[in-house]
Order: structure tokens, then C-alpha cells, then sequence
């Protein structure tokens, strides 16, 4: 008999292990989504099948005011978060390496390791204050403070898409007479795009899922889709935070979908 | 057309600097295929970076059409080249590819158009115009990266090894395809290669590098009749080394009956002569004469080499066409006497090893 090599799936009780937590992780969703098509008013008891609670979502308008807010944030943040990152990304991977660039590294991906609410209260502070300056008490706050944390996220496909590129191409567009913006536009850039594109999903779905920091920041009457659903569910729990959370679900799948789809082109 | 003066290069900075090219001269004459041939860290690959402005010297200067183009940024010279990956851009079609340096240059659309066709028709891939380069084997990628870097009409085409991943059937054929090319466009070609049968068949001149020097610049016959020294004989062929002395007009081998008159300057060299060229038997002509046991045959098909032991324990190697009086007609362990006639010994400077 030939020695296998170490299997972890043949370990005992790993697929065990392994069931129990698809089941903890994906059970409650479904009931979560099977719910939002109760008839009933009162969660746990079936009454049939309808889409009532989604025709009541789409008539709140506390409800959409907050998904437009959402929207809003999630799209300016996740633009702002992979601008900076594609920009970030060239310069830690283009240049030789220069001093302080592991310490730039910690910085850009200080927000996955800092505890949200740390951040939450730091930010909290200060923005009290300018709030009180200013005057201003619009989303503005809520984007600056997205974008910075959403950056890590826009950078890690966008940095690994550069790292696969082959440098060659670029040394051969100098070699046809290419300016550096001209190579970067017509060579880096396109092949880059899906990493670009993957890191713009990747910061949107996770702009759109804040709840700390956008509950700690925002102003008097403004929410977000997930500080209303917390909210709401404090109030009157119906059916109807069901059907909000199935479609902040739909999205969500949507936009990671769409994500694996574009980075899963090879270079 | 292209002055290389006092060319060096050197990576690092203070102790551990490393020179790669150690003041290169050489000059390339307009419309010759030049070919820098060496071993794997010889530089060679230094020097056509150097040419295509992808790294700055450190030293020297690049004449191109009497313009020093040393310092000059690789988009703004008149060179192209061809890697040896290809570097084709993945996310762009064959036409595109080949459109590339004219789009940057900005010239205009039907212009390209025209160029772009009969580039491709030159390399023989019209057909795949519209077909993204991840599609094409290696050897039409291989076509679509020289289409590419002919499309621009460079003063100088820089090949990097670029047969070095193809197959050797395939590569037999680039090889003509590449001299046709060569031949038709009248275009100056700089080759990289370390493959000396390819630098042999191909090229006018190939210059010999070793250490991030050069050892010999000369067209393939020379080289291989004539190399300056042991490298070059070494690298270009096969050959037979044998430690003599000059004195007095004459040539002494320890293990030769006789010297043999040939005027040299006094001293110890190394005698090189080869394998094709050691005759098995006596001969008439003014030679060398010596003893060997026969240790070993190895046949090769159209001819046999013959490994023979000198009295001293020196090795030597005869090279004998099959085709040719019957081929070789010794035996293993056999002592039979063997030739070096004197038109074929070439002295070669004694070098410490």
C-alpha cells in the first residue's frame, strides 16, 4: 500500500465539523429568506405564501430613503476606496522597494486588523467636533470614513492582479515608443480592469454591511439600510425586516458573484 | 551605423557591485545580422538591454547614426525588439498587437491599417488578424511579436533568444524564416543567442562574449577556423587541446615522433586542432606524427568519433566521415599511428586554467 499524503478531510470527525458549521452559517438564512414570503404577520408561524412584505418594504419610505442612502454611500466610498488603492497598489508594486514601505502595508491594511469600534469611538470624537464647527451634518462623514476603511479591501485584488501581471509588457511598450501615461492606459490599465472592477464590488458590499461605524457617525434622522434594520428590529419585529434583509442579501450574492466572474479570467 | 564605445555596466553600488559588461567595443555595419553569442551570465543579454535603452550604463556611449543614444529613454529610440517570452499583449488581438507602436506614435489610422496587413502578410498570419494572442501557439506568437516589432521600421531589431521556446523542428524553421526576413527587409539585426549552431547558420558576424567581455568578433567561418583564443575555440565546436612549446622556429609535441618547422614566437602554447581534422593513419602531408591506442568508437550516424589515448595519458578525438573510405577502420584497444597536419594546428595563447 502506498503512503497517501496527509489528508485533512480524513481526519476524524473533520467532516462533521465541517457540516455543523455550513449548517450554522446557512440554516437561519434560509429560513431568514423562506420567512419573508410568510403571509403572517407574527415570525414563526406559517400562514402561506405571498410576497407581501416585500410590497410593504418597497412602499416605506423610511425604508427606501435608507436604501438610497445606502446606495449613495456604498458607491462613493467603494470609488473613493479603490481609486486610492489602484494608486497605492502601482506605487508598492511599480517602484523599487523604497523605505517606510512596510510600514505603508500596515497602514492600508490597518482597518481589517483594528477593531471596528475602536475606530467607531476615534472617529466619533473628532467628527463631533467638526459637526459642531461646521455646521454640516450631510453623508459626507459617513463617506470619508468608509473609504478609508473599505480601502484594504479594493486593494488586496487589485494589488495580487498587478503582482500576476508579467512586467515584460510594460518594458515592450516602451520598446514600441509609449509614453508611460500611453503603456498605463493602453497595457496596465485594461489588464488590471478586473481587478480594479473586484476591488470596487469587494468595497461596496462591505460599505453596504457597516453597522458600527455608521451608526456611531451618522447624524440625527439619517440611516443606513443595516442602522434601520437594527432599528426596526428594536421596534416592531415583522415579517417585512425579512423581506429588507432578503434583498440587502440579494445584493449582496449579486455583487460577490459578479465579482468572482470578473477576476476569474486569467491574465 | 551602430559606434559601441567603452560600453560598461555595472548592478549594485560599493563592494558588491557586480560588472555585467566591461568596456565593450564594437562597431555594426547597416543591414548585417550581428550576433552576440555566449554562455547564460556572459553579458549578452546586458549589452542588448543596454542597446534597447532598457537600462542606463554605467559608462560609454551608444552611437546610433552618429547620435549618442546612451542616455535616450527606450520609447524615444529607434530600435525594437523582440523578447523571449514574446511580451505580446494578452488583452489585445494579433492586429492590435502589431498596430501598437504606430498607435503611440500617432500616426494616422489608415496608415496602420496598411502597415498592419502587410506586416502579417509578411509573417504569414493574416488569417489570424483578429484572434487574441493567448490563442496562437508558440511559434505564431512568435511571428506576431516580430510583425510587431517590424511594424515601426526600426533602425535595429533586438532579438532576445527569441527561439529559445520553441521546439526544434519549429525552431529550424524560424531559423530560415528569420534569415529570409533578415534578407528581405534588408534590415540590421542584433541576435542574442547561446546557441552556437543557431549564431553558426544564421549570422554575418557574431561576436563571442564571456565574463561581460568580448572574447572574438568575426563572421562564423573565421570564428570556427580561426578563434583567438581557448574560450572561443571551446564554445564554437568541437575541439582537441594539446599543451606544445615553439623554440627556435619550431613547434614541439611531447607526444609527436618530431617537431615540426612553423614560425611562432618562442614559448609555451596551447595547440588546437579539430576533431574532423585528425587524420586516423601516416600521410604524405607535413604533419604532426604521433601514436595512439584507440579507447572508445561512438557512433553518430554520418560519421565516428573516435577517442584516442596518447602515450602521456592526453586525450584526443578524431572525427571520421562514415561516408568516407569506408569510414573508421580501427579497433577498441588497437595502437595505430595518427596525423595532425600542420594546415589545421592552430596555436592558441597558453592560458593559466
Amino acid at each position: 500500500m502506498v503512503d497517501r499524503a496527509f489528508d485533512i478531510r480524513r481526519l476524524p470527525g473533520a467532516a462533521t465539523l465541517a457540516i455543523t458549521c455550513f449548517v450554522i452559517l446557512y440554516v437561519p438564512m434560509i429560513i431568514l429568506v423562506a420567512n419573508s414570503f410568510n403571509t403572517g404577520r407574527v415570525i414563526g408561524e406559517w400562514e402561506g405564501l405571498s410576497l407581501r412584505w416585500y410590497a410593504a418594504a418597497l412602499q416605506n419610505e423610511a425604508f427606501l430613503n435608507a436604501a438610497a442612502t445606502s446606495l449613495i454611500l456604498a458607491t462613493m466610498a467603494a470609488a473613493v476606496a479603490t481609486v486610492t488603492a489602484t494608486m497605492a497598489a502601482l506605487a508598492t508594486t511599480r517602484s523599487r522597494g523604497f523605505k517606510g514601505e512596510g510600514a505603508i502595508h500596515l497602514i492600508l491594511n490597518q482597518p481589517i486588523m483594528v477593531p471596528e469600534i475602536v475606530l467607531a469611538i476615534a472617529l466619533l470624537i473628532i467628527l463631533a467636533q467638526v459637526k459642531q464647527i461646521t455646521g454640516y451634518t450631510g453623508l459626507g462623514y459617513l463617506i470619508i470614513a468608509h473609504s478609508a476603511f473599505c480601502i484594504p479591501f479594493a486593494y488586496m485584488p487589485i494589488r495580487a492582479r498587478l503582482e500576476g501581471m508579467d512586467l515584460t509588457l510594460e518594458t515592450a511598450a516602451a520598446d514600441l515608443y509609449a509614453s508611460r501615461f500611453y503603456a498605463f492606459r493602453k497595457v496596465t490599465l485594461p489588464i488590471l480592469a478586473p481587478g480594479i472592477l473586484a476591488g470596487f464590488m469587494l468595497a461596496f458590499v462591505i460599505s453596504l454591511d457597516d453597522v458600527v461605524i455608521s451608526d456611531f457617525l451618522k447624524s440625527p434622522g439619517q440611516d443606513t439600510l443595516p442602522t434601520y434594520l437594527l432599528g426596526e428590529l428594536k421596534r416592531n419585529l415583522t415579517s417585512e425586516i425579512y423581506a429588507i434583509s432578503s434583498l440587502l442579501l440579494l445584493i449582496s450574492v449579486l455583487i460577490v458573484a459578479g465579482s468572482w466572474l470578473v477576476t476569474r479570467k486569467k491574465i | 551605423m551602430l559606434d559601441i564605445r567603452d560600453l560598461t555596466k555595472s548592478f549594485g553600488k560599493g563592494d558588491s557591485a557586480v560588472t555585467a559588461l566591461h568596456e565593450v567595443n564594437f562597431s555594426i555595419a547597416e543591414g548585417e545580422f550581428f550576433t552576440l553569442l555566449g554562455p547564460s551570465g556572459c553579458g549578452k543579454t546586458t549589452l542588448l538591454r543596454l542597446i534597447a535603452g532598457f537600462e542606463p550604463p554605467s559608462g560609454g556611449a551608444l552611437v546610433l547614426d552618429g547620435q549618442d543614444i546612451a542616455q535616450m529613454p527606450p520609447n524615444k529610440r529607434p530600435v525594437n525588439t523582440v523578447f523571449q517570452n514574446y511580451a505580446l499583449f494578452p488583452h489585445m488581438t494579433v492586429a492590435e498587437n502589431v498596430s501598437f507602436a504606430l498607435g503611440a506614435q500617432g500616426r494616422p489610422k489608415s496608415e496602420i491599417a496598411e502597415t498592419v496587413g502587410r506586416m502579417l502578410n509578411l509573417v504569414q498570419l493574416g488569417h489570424l488578424a483578429h484572434r487574441k494572442s493567448g490563442e496562437l501557439s508558440g511559434g505564431q506568437q512568435q511571428r506576431v511579436a516580430l510583425a510587431r516589432a517590424l511594424a515601426p521600421k526600426p533602425r535595429i531589431l533586438l532579438l532576445d533568444e527569441p527561439l529559445s521556446a520553441l521546439d526544434m523542428k519549429l525552431r529550424k524553421e524560424m531559423q530560415v524564416e528569420l534569415k529570409r526576413l533578415q534578407q528581405e527587409t534588408g534590415l540590421t539585426f542584433i541576435f542574442v543567442t547561446h546557441d552556437q549552431e543557431e549564431a553558426l547558420t544564421m549570422s554575418d558576424r557574431i561576436a563571442v562574449m564571456n565574463g561581460g567581455r568580448i572574447q572574438q568578433i568575426a563572421s562564423p567561418r573565421d570564428l570556427y577556423d580561426q578563434p583567438a583564443n581557448r574560450f572561443v575555440a571551446g564554445f564554437i565546436g568541437e575541439t582537441n587541446f594539446l599543451s606544445a612549446r615553439c623554440e627556435g622556429g619550431q613547434l614541439f609535441l611531447p607526444q609527436a615522433d618530431a617537431p615540426l618547422p612553423l614560425p611562432h614566437r618562442d614559448g609555451p602554447v596551447t595547440l588546437m586542432i579539430r576533431p574532423e581534422h585528425v587524420v586516423m593513419g601516416a600521410t604524405q602531408q607535413e604533419s604532426l606524427a604521433l601514436t595512439a591506442k584507440v579507447e572508445r568508437l561512438t557512433y553518430f550516424g554520418t560519421d565516428t568519433h573516435v577517442h584516442l589515448r596518447l602515450a602521456d595519458g592526453a586525450t584526443l578525438v578524431a572525427r571520421v566521415q562514415n561516408a568516407l573510405r569506408g569510414g573508421a577502420s580501427c579497433r577498441d584497444g588497437e595502437t595505430i599511428p595518427v596525423s595532425l597536419p600542420a594546415d589545421a594546428l592552430r596555436l592558441l595563447p597558453q592560458e593559466v586554467a
